[in-house]
C-alpha cells in the first residue's frame, strides 16, 4: 500500500465530511454543546424551582402543645418558610385537610411509650403529611430538624439538672470521620461517567461517518467512480477506517474537554458549593495520556466494527439499521461497569471495550494493574487488527462492491459459511 | 504493428443467484482495441457490456479468460490497468462536497499523477474543458451539463491511455450528448484507446470506429460499420444488429468467432 494514496484518500474523506451538515453536528458540536447546553438547561431549572420553593409559604397545623414545649412551635413560627396555623381537631379532618392542600402537614404532641414516661415532661412529635407533594415533604423535612434542636437542647437541659458533666456524656457520643476527601469523591463520580460517556460519544461520532464512507458512497453514486481509482482496495478500506476512526475518537474527546469545562465554569458557578466540591477533584494530570490512548483506542474498534456492518448498507437507512445493534452492543459493558465492586482483573482484560472502560475508570482512580493494562492494549490491538483486516476481506468481495449482497452483515456471513457464493 | 492497447481472450463471467443458479453474464468474449480507436460495444440492456466493461475496469474479477490494459493483467495487476485507465458510466458520479477543482487534484493524486505536476495538470483540465467559471464551486451547485464537464475531466485527469465510456449519454439530454460525443472523438484524435458501450444504434453509428455486437454475452460481430454492411447487406445498424441477433444465437456465433470481419480479433 501506497502511504502517499491513503493520506490523499483520507484527507478526502475528512474534507467532504467536514463540508456535510449531519456529520459535523452528530460527530463534533453534539459532543461539543451537549454538557455545557445540559448542565447549563439543568442547573437554572434547579435554581428557578428552589427560588420558586422558597417563596412558597408552607401551612403547618399546630395541635395545642405543652408549655414546657413551646419553644418547638416558636421555632416552627420563626422559619419565615413556614406559617404555623393552631388546628384542633380528629386525625380524620387533618388527613382530608392536608389532601385537600389547605395543610401541607399537621403535628401533635402525644404522651410517650413506656419507656419514655419515665422522664417528665417527656413527649413523642407525631406528623400527619403527604409523601406525593414536596410542600409537604419539605414541611416534614423541617418539622423533623427543627424537633431535633428541641429534643438535644432540653436534653441538655436535664443533664444540667442531673449533674451529668459534657465530658461525660460525649463519651456515649458517636463520632464520624470521612476518610474520602471531596477530591477522592469527585474522581469516584468520575470514574463511573467518564467510561461510559467516553463510550456513548465516541460511538455517536464514528456511527454518521461510518454510514457515510459506505452506504453514503453508494447513495450518491460514487462508489463505483472510487472502485475504479488506481489505489488498491485495501488502501481504500484504510483510509475510511481511518477517517471513521478520527471522528470517533475525536468526538470522544471533545466530549471529555466539553465535561471538563463545563464542570468547571458551569457548576463551579452553580452557587450551591456542590460546584466547587466537584471542580477541586477533577482528573488527575496522569490520568490525561490514558484517557487520551483510551479514547484513541475506543475510536479504532468502534469504527473497525461500525465499517464491518455499514459496508453492506446501500443506503443511509439500511447504514442505520445495520449499525444500531452493533451500537446497542458495545454499550451494554459500560452500563456493568456502574457497579462500583467490579475489578480490573486481568480476564476482563481481555475483553474489548470492557477493558478500556476499566483502564479509564482506573486511570481516574489512580489505579491501573500493570498487566491488566498491558492485556488491554494487547487484546485491542489483536481486535482492532482482526475488524480491519475483515472489514478489507469484505470490501473486496463482489457482492459488497456491488451492493447486490442481501442480509448485511450476517447474511454474508452465513452465505460464506455455507460456500455459497455470488460469483461463480 | 504494435500491441493493441486492450485485449481480452475468451473472457468469462459467471454469477451466482440464489434463485437462478450460475448465471453467464459474458461468455468467451474476444475483443482488442488499439490506440486512437473507439470501439463501440453495441447491445440491448442486459447483453453484457456492463459487465465486460467492470471487468476491464476491475471492478469485477472474470471467472476465466484473460483481459490486459497496456499489457498488465487485469486479475495480477488490477492497480496497474486502474492506472493506465479512465472510466465513465452515468452511474459514476461526483462527491458533492467538494470543488470541481478538488475533484480534479483528488483524482490525479490518487491515480499517481506525478505529484509535482499536478497543479499544471488540473489548470490543463480545467483550461480544456471550459471548467475556469465554476472552478471553485462545490459540485452539488453544478448543473448537469458543468458535472458532465467536471466528470469527464475527472475521468481523463491522470492522462491515461485507455478510457472506457459505459453507456455515457444515458442520462443526457441531446446538446449535451452531442457536447460528449464530440470531447470523445477529441480524445480518440490523441490517441487514446476508447471502449465505448451504448443501446442507441445511431450513437454508435457515428462514433464508432469499429462495432462489436453483443448479445447473451456473447460478441456476435466485430467490424467497421462498412464490414458490417458488407457481411450482412443491411445498411441501418438497426437492421444489422437484428439480422445477427436473429441469425447468430449464441451458440452458433461461438464456432464462427474466428471469422474475419465478424467477431473477435
Amino acid at each position: 500500500m501506497d502511504p502517499g494514496q491513503i493520506w490523499t484518500l483520507y484527507r478526502h474523506e475528512i474534507r467532504s465530511a467536514l463540508r456535510e451538515r449531519s456529520i459535523v453536528i452528530a460527530s463534533i458540536l453534539v459532543p461539543l454543546i451537549m454538557y455545557p447546553t445540559l448542565l447549563w438547561v439543568g442547573f437554572s431549572a434547579v435554581s428557578f424551582l428552589q427560588g420558586q420553593a422558597e417563596a412558597v409559604t408552607t401551612r403547618v397545623g399546630v395541635a395545642p402543645v405543652p408549655e414546657l414545649h413551646q419553644p418547638l412551635v416558636d421555632s416552627l413560627a420563626a422559619d419565615r418558610r413556614i406559617q404555623v396555623v393552631p388546628w384542633e381537631g380528629p386525625d380524620g379532618a387533618a388527613a382530608t385537610e392536608i389532601a385537600r392542600g389547605r395543610m401541607e402537614a399537621w403535628m401533635e404532641l402525644t404522651p410517650p411509650d413506656q419507656a419514655g414516661a419515665a422522664m417528665e415532661g417527656n413527649a413523642q412529635v407525631r406528623v400527619l403529611f403527604t409523601g406525593v407533594r414536596e410542600g409537604s415533604r419539605s414541611a416534614l423535612d423541617r418539622i423533623e430538624a427543627l424537633t431535633d434542636e428541641h429534643r438535644n437542647r432540653w436534653i441538655a437541659e436535664w443533664r444540667s439538672e442531673l449533674g451529668v458533666a459534657d465530658a461525660v456524656w460525649g463519651d456515649y457520643a458517636v463520632v464520624m470521620e470521612d476518610q474520602a476527601t471531596s477530591e477522592d469523591i469527585t474522581r469516584f463520580i468520575l470514574a463511573l461517567l467518564v467510561p461510559l460517556l467516553t463510550l456513548i460519544m465516541v460511538a455517536l461520532a464514528a456511527f454518521y461517518p461510518a454510514i457515510d464512507a459506505t452506504a453514503g458512497e453508494r447513495e450518491r453514486n460514487t462508489w463505483e467512480t472510487l472502485m475504479t481509482v488506481s489505489a488498491p482496495r485495501s488502501a481504500i478500506a484504510t483510509a475510511k477506517y481511518l477517517y471513521v476512526a478520527t471522528f470517533g475518537a475525536v468526538g470522544g474527546l471533545l466530549n471529555l474537554a466539553a465535561l471538563a469545562i463545563s464542570l468547571r465554569w458551569i457548576l463551579a458557578g452553580a452557587g450551591n458549593g456542590m460546584g466547587e466540591e466537584l471542580v477541586q477533584g477533577g482528573i488527575p494530570f496522569s490520568a490525561i495520556p490514558v484517557i487520551v490512548a483510551g479514547t484513541a483506542l475506543l475510536g479504532l474498534f468502534v469504527a473497525a466494527g461500525m465499517l464491518v456492518f455499514a459496508v453492506f448498507a446501500r443506503n443511509f437507512k439500511e447504514g442505520q439499521s445495520m449499525i444500531t445493534p452493533f451500537y446497542v452492543v458495545i454499550l451494554l459493558p459500560a452500563l456493568f461497569l456502574q457497579s462500583p465492586n467490579l475489578e480490573f482483573t486481568t480476564g476482563l482484560a481481555a475483553v474489548p471495550v470492557v477493558n478500556v472502560a476499566l483502564l479509564l475508570r482506573g486511570a481516574i482512580l489512580g489505579d491501573i494493574p500493570f498487566l491488566a493494562g498491558l492485556i488491554t492494549l494487547i487484546s485491542m490491538a489483536v481486535s482492532v487488527v482482526a475488524a480491519v483486516a475483515l472489514a478489507q476481506f469484505v470490501m473486496r468481495r463482489e457482492e459488497v462492491l456491488l451492493g447486490t449482497g442481501t442480509g448485511g452483515f450476517w447474511g454474508f456471513i452465513t452465505r460464506t459459511l455455507r460456500g455459497r457464493r455470488t460469483e461463480a | 504493428m504494435s500491441e493493441p492497447l486492450v485485449r481480452t481472450r475468451d473472457l468469462t463471467k459467471v454469477f451466482y443467484e440464489e434463485s437462478r443458479g450460475e448465471v453467464r453474464a459474458v461468455d468467451g468474449v474476444d475483443l482488442i482495441c488499439n490506440g486512437g480507436e473507439i470501439l463501440g460495444l453495441l447491445g440491448a440492456n442486459g447483453a453484457g457490456k456492463t459487465t465486460t466493461l467492470r471487468m476491464l475496469s476491475t471492478i469485477l474479477r472474470p471467472t476465466s479468460g484473460e483481459a490486459w490494459i497496456v499489457g498488465h493483467e487485469v486479475r495480477n495487476a488490477p492497480e496497474q490497468v486502474r492506472e493506465n485507465l479512465g472510466f465513465y458510466s452515468a452511474s459514476t458520479a461526483l462527491y458533492p462536497k467538494i470543488t470541481a477543482r478538488e475533484t480534479l487534484r483528488f483524482f490525479c493524486r490518487v491515480n499517481r499523477y506525478p505529484r509535482g505536476k499536478v497543479e499544471d495538470r488540473v489548470e490543463e483540465l480545467i483550461e480544456s474543458f471550459g471548467i475556469r467559471d465554476f472552478a471553485d464551486s462545490r459540485v452539488e451547485k453544478l448543473s448537469s451539463g458543468m458535472k458532465q464537464k467536471v466528470s469527464i475531466a475527472r475521468t481523463v485527469a491522470h492522462d491515461p491511455p485507455v478510457l472506457i465510456f459505459d453507456e455515457p449519454t444515458v442520462a443526457l439530454d441531446v446538446l449535451n450528448a452531442i457536447e460528449l460525443r464530440r470531447i470523445i472523438e477529441r480524445l480518440r484524435d490523441r490517441g487514446k484507446a476508447i471502449l465505448f458501450s451504448t443501446h442507441i444504434m445511431s450513437e454508435a453509428e457515428q462514433l464508432c470506429d469499429r462495432i462489436a455486437i453483443i448479445h447473451h454475452g456473447r460478441i456476435l460481430a466485430v467490424g467497421t460499420l462498412q464490414e458490417l454492411r458488407d457481411t450482412t447487406g443491411h445498411h441501418y445498424l438497426e437492421e444489422i444488429f437484428v439480422h445477427f441477433a436473429r441469425t447468430r444465437e449464441p451458440s452458433e456465433a461461438q464456432g464462427e468467432a474466428e471469422r474475419p470481419g465478424e467477431t473477435g480479433p
